[in-house]
């Protein structure tokens, strides 16, 4: 009990100002988003349909969950998520990567290739998919018309196309995506010290050996927290796939995130809705726990 | 950048010629019935307000709460405090639609649905969460060296934070503050759920040309031109403190 | 003496109490016994009682004056019509009208969180017809069979097309009131089918027929909605209705693996093999886009979109269209696929708007007002615009709409709750055959399954 009070004593004198600086955050937080969450795990546990004209909320224990795992569009959409988010993710992280070493040169072309490189995060994602959608057209779009005139077979449409629509969903994200890994990056290397630079030049380091020695090693943890959200991002896709394909042809596009949204907003199921987020939540949780555990390793 | 010149042609198009193929590129009849459109059909000016009004809300309060905690999470020693960071982590992950039902009935009940309010507060949720995550790694890059000599100078923990560390990461915050504009600004699910007519951001005003019969690309277009604007300005804006970031980051060597 | 001018003072302030009251109420004393008699028995609570008498040709016009309603509007090309009109009627009854446009999905979704929520942020919706069950079963909209009933001499129901009540109407009772019919309707260009010496087709045998004819040199037979989701769904429903199959069986329940609607299902996949290649992929604007810029000879689709291909800034096809209603297939009584949207209103707003809001509708709704909106995009709901010859001057294929709308079908599309669950599944697997991932057979077996799965 001594003790306890000593922890917490210590804890104050230690850290009360750092978590005079939290506690706004924390009392907002907890007064806006609790509520929302609780409710939201508990509807899962509930058969509760908006579109039933009683509103009743039957208690089903786990039988959202069940039925989850049993749903075999469920697991397919998890399979095509990991896809999505690999895909683009890794994918976006190198672009952007490259990109930022392009463009850190404070001259003014970079400045203004830097300017333009931002406009597609600026357009609601979903207009970028109709926009997308519309180039890519086999019939009418812009890319299938100089992809057959350099006599590439373009079928269906790219999107159309049960092999090819997974790839040019994929594209489009990148598109829109990567300027913002480039952001991330570009602060990353402004605040980079210089010093490494200085000896590495003096050691008679060529360029490429300073990037992969200093600079990817100096990068790791704005790559890892950069990592970490665009993963997030990309679990949680919904704009992009509902403009381009809605999730086809077939159902080669369906992301998990899609499905859930189907299940909550158009048939209004909202307790088996919440038994899906809350499967996503997990699953997007045990990946984020792994690159935690790599990013206090390289922080400690 | 091809996708957006498409969308910048199409603008000044008329729908005959869109989609034309092969396409026009540099030569079609030339209108400017699209832009008039989207300013006196549709309210345009007022959409884009709105989301002005929105985003530089969501932003302002998440860079408010956000940077100081993320200051404390990456300066404080104490495991509790570094284990709240996991608590904003998982807010982030949560699946949009699985808060946004439950928000929707509180705004209700307060009364605040359709209000610019009620978007700003679930946005901030989300965007103070990524703040605290992008900030704290930052804050653990900018060295503690020159916040411990303001301490020794006398200077509180709360001083040193603002007069110190928050100048040093300005690269960071820029960032963070970036990705927050831009969420905010694109955002369509909550906005289309918690505001009125007359709180309607830009993004739910374009997508009311994607009707079930056809989608009127013209209009589309200009609106989305309208739209990126704003953030021309910001990212030009942006890039001198980007530029100021470097020039401080270089005083501290 | 003091108590009896009190006494008197008294009397006096209640006898011009009661003046004032009579006066105030004087149309109402008189209109309220007819109400009271049209009125069913059963009133739901939710239902609008007319609180403040509506003066039928009382001398204040404007007995709304003031009232603020919101109208939810789909931005189909009625939308314009629309903008044109509020202005109009707010001169005329000083109700204010704002009007919220919506896409197709967002209004879907943002009035369903209206009604369940009872927030009451719209009082006037458009209500897709194959909505129409589903408002109902939850009282979402109000019934509007009293104001109907005490209103009936100013409406001129008969006058209203019998297809354009499936626009609300569901077990009985209207939940919306007609405001755009639309017809299925085969478009085609006269040119391309002239030097082609076909006729336009008159049955699905023919369109056959006609489609592989007349795909050669880079033109396509006909355009088709092959886009995973509403698209697919809805004309695959389109083309189960003219070969005479169903969606439903007999005990209303759904049915949609039946050996017919296999063989349907292949015939349309027939149909794709003369449709431009990336068919599959087309939504309602792409489909619109292939006519338009004239790389196919025939498309079925929505009538409303009729006057769109004489805009020149829109259409390369301008004098070059006709229309036929859509062909059924041979030997079968011919019935046309109807659609469109009603226009309801809002359960949980104030009595007092819904009364305004039924102001509304009646204006928009009455004849001379139709024909404006006709003009301005709107789509008919009355014979006497159908057949009124001012307008059969501006639009000459409107004997065409009036065929298909004597034997239209509101009902191809089950009007049921369930309906966003039927079409969720077959716009997945009915795409999923299309390019080739499920076999006709196997596709609509995984399509009942789902279905069955998510109806409780």
């Amino acid at each position: 009990m001594k003790s306890l009070t000593l922890t917490f004593r210590r804890f104050f004198r230690d850290d009360g100002h750092y978590l005079l600086l939290l506690s706004p955050l924390l009392i907002f937080v907890v007064a806006v988003a609790i509520y929302p969450l609780f409710f939201s795990f508990r509807i899962s546990l509930f058969d509760y349909r908006l579109t039933d004209p009683n509103q009743t909320q039957t208690f089903v224990g786990l039988k959202n969950y069940i039925r989850a795992f049993s749903d075999t569009v469920v697991i397919d959409s998890l399979k095509t998520t990991l896809v999505y988010v690999l895909g683009t993710v890794t994918l976006e992280l190198a672009l952007g990567l490259g990109l930022a070493m392009l463009l850190s040169a404070e001259t003014q072309i970079a400045r203004v290739l830097r300017s333009f490189l931002i406009m597609p995060m600026a357009i609601p994602p979903l207009v970028v998919g109709l926009v997308w959608k519309a180039l890519y057209n086999a019939d009418f779009g812009v890319i299938p018309f100089y992809m057959k005139a350099i006599g590439l077979n373009v079928g269906r449409g790219p999107l159309a196309e049960l092999k090819l629509a997974m790839p040019a969903v994929i594209l489009v994200d990148l598109w829109q995506w990567t300027p913002l890994l480039m952001v991330i990056f570009l602060a990353g290397l402004k605040s980079l010290p210089t010093e490494p630079y200085e000896a590495a030049v003096v050691d008679g380091a060529s360029r490429w050996q300073s990037f992969w020695f200093i600079t990817l090693p100096l990068l790791k943890p704005t790559a890892l927290v950069a990592l970490l959200l665009r993963t997030m991002q990309s679990f949680k896709v919904f704009d992009t796939i509902y403009a381009t394909t809605a999730g086809g042809p077939g159902s080669v596009t369906t992301v998990l995130n899609f499905h859930i949204y189907t299940v909550g907003m158009t048939f209004f199921d909202m307790g088996y809705a919440a038994a899906l987020a809350n499967i996503l939540l997990v699953v997007i949780a045990v990946l984020s726990v792994i690159y935690i555990m790599v990013l206090e390793r390289q922080q400690l | 950048m091809m996708p957006i010149y498409w969308l910048l042609i199409t603008a000044f198009k008329y729908g005959r010629e869109a989609f034309a193929i092969p396409p026009k590129w540099f030569i079609f009849d030339f209108t400017l019935k699209n832009f008039i459109e989207a300013l006196t059909t549709v309210k345009t000016p007022r959409f884009i307000l709105n989301s002005v009004i929105i985003t530089s809300g969501a932003t302002l309060l998440s860079l408010i709460l956000g940077v100081p905690a993320g200051y404390a999470i990456a300066r404080s020693k104490s495991r509790l405090l570094n284990l709240s960071s996991y608590f904003f982590l998982l807010l982030l992950m949560v699946p949009p639609v699985a808060m946004l039902i439950p928000f929707y009935l509180i705004m209700r009940d307060v009364h605040l649905l359709g209000s610019y309010f009620a978007v700003i507060l679930l946005d901030t949720v989300f965007d103070a969460s990524f703040v605290v995550w992008m900030m704290r790694s930052y804050f653990a890059d900018v060295p503690q060296e020159m916040e411990e000599a303001a301490l020794v100078d006398g200077a509180s923990h709360v001083g040193a934070f603002f007069k110190v560390a928050l100048p040093l990461s300005t690269p960071g915050i820029v960032a963070s503050a970036l990705y927050v504009i831009i969420y905010s600004w694109n955002d369509f699910l909550f906005a289309l759920m918690l505001t009125s007519p007359k709180t309607k951001t830009i993004p739910l005003g374009i997508l009311a040309s994607f009707s079930a019969v056809e989608i009127g690309w013209g209009r589309m277009a200009a609106m989305s031109i309208f739209a990126i604007i704003p953030a021309v300005i910001i990212s030009l804006f942006l890039n001198k403190y980007f530029v100021r970031g470097l020039t401080m980051g270089a005083t501290k060597g | 003496m003091r108590s009896k001018t009190l006494r008197m003072l008294l009397s006096l302030v209640l006898l011009a109490a009661f003046v004032a009251g009579i006066v105030g109420c004087a149309p109402a004393t008189t209109e309220a016994p007819k109400t009271e008699e049209a009125k069913p028995a059963e009133v739901k609570p939710t239902e609008a009682k007319p609180a403040e008498e509506k003066p039928t040709e009382a001398p204040p016009a404007k007995p709304y004056e003031g009232v603020e309603l919101t109208l939810a509007s789909m931005t189909d090309q009625y939308v314009a019509a629309f903008r044109y009109l509020i202005p109009l009627f707010e001169e005329e009854t000083g109700i204010k009208i704002t009007m919220d446009e919506l896409g197709y999905v967002d209004l879907y979704q943002k009035l369903t969180a209206d009604f369940v929520g009872k927030t009451a942020q719209y009082d006037l919706m458009t209500v897709d017809i194959v909505w129409s069950g589903e408002y109902a079963t939850n009282g979402y909209t109000l019934p509007l069979d009293d104001f109907m009933a005490r209103d009936k001499e100013e409406l001129q129901l008969d006058d209203i097309m019998p297809v354009a009540w499936t626009l609300g109407e569901y077990e009985g009772k209207h939940y919306a009131y007609p405001l755009a019919g639309y017809a299925n309707v085969l478009n085609y260009r006269k040119d391309l089918l002239e030097a082609a010496g076909i006729k336009p087709p008159k049955t699905q045998e023919e369109l056959l027929e006609a489609a592989k004819a007349l795909t050669k040199d880079g033109q396509y037979g006909i355009a088709l909605l092959g886009a995973k989701g509403s698209a697919v769904a809805q004309d695959y429903m389109a083309w189960v209705q003219q070969h005479g199959g169903s969606i439903l069986d007999k005990d209303g329940k759904v049915a949609v693996n039946t050996p017919e609607n296999v063989e349907i299902l292949k015939f349309f996949g027939e149909l794709f093999k003369y449709a431009p290649p990336g068919s599959t992929d087309y939504w309602w604007d792409q489909r619109e886009t292939a006519f338009r810029d004239g790389m196919v000879a025939m498309m079925e689709g929505w009538s409303i979109a009729r006057a769109g291909y004489e805009n020149p800034e829109i259409s390369k096809i301008v004098g070059k269209v006709d229309i036929e209603p859509a062909p059924v297939a041979e030997g079968m009584e011919p019935k046309y696929g109807f659609g469109g949207w009603g226009i309801g209103i809002n359960a949980s707003s104030d009595p007092e708007k819904q009364e305004a809001a039924w102001v509304f509708i009646k204006w928009l709704t009455s004849p001379e007002i139709q024909k404006e909106w006709i003009r301005h995009d709107g789509a008919p709901i009355r014979r006497s615009t159908l057949t009124d010859p001012d307008l059969n001057k501006e639009y000459p294929w409107f004997p065409k709409l009036l065929e298909a709308f004597e034997k239209g079908d509101g009902d191809y599309r089950p009007r049921i709750p369930e309906y966003s669950i039927i079409q969720d599944a077959l716009g997945t697997y009915v795409n999923a055959y299309l390019v080739g991932q499920e076999t006709a057979e196997s596709a609509l077996q995984k399509a009942q399954a789902q279905i069955e799965a998510n109806i409780k």
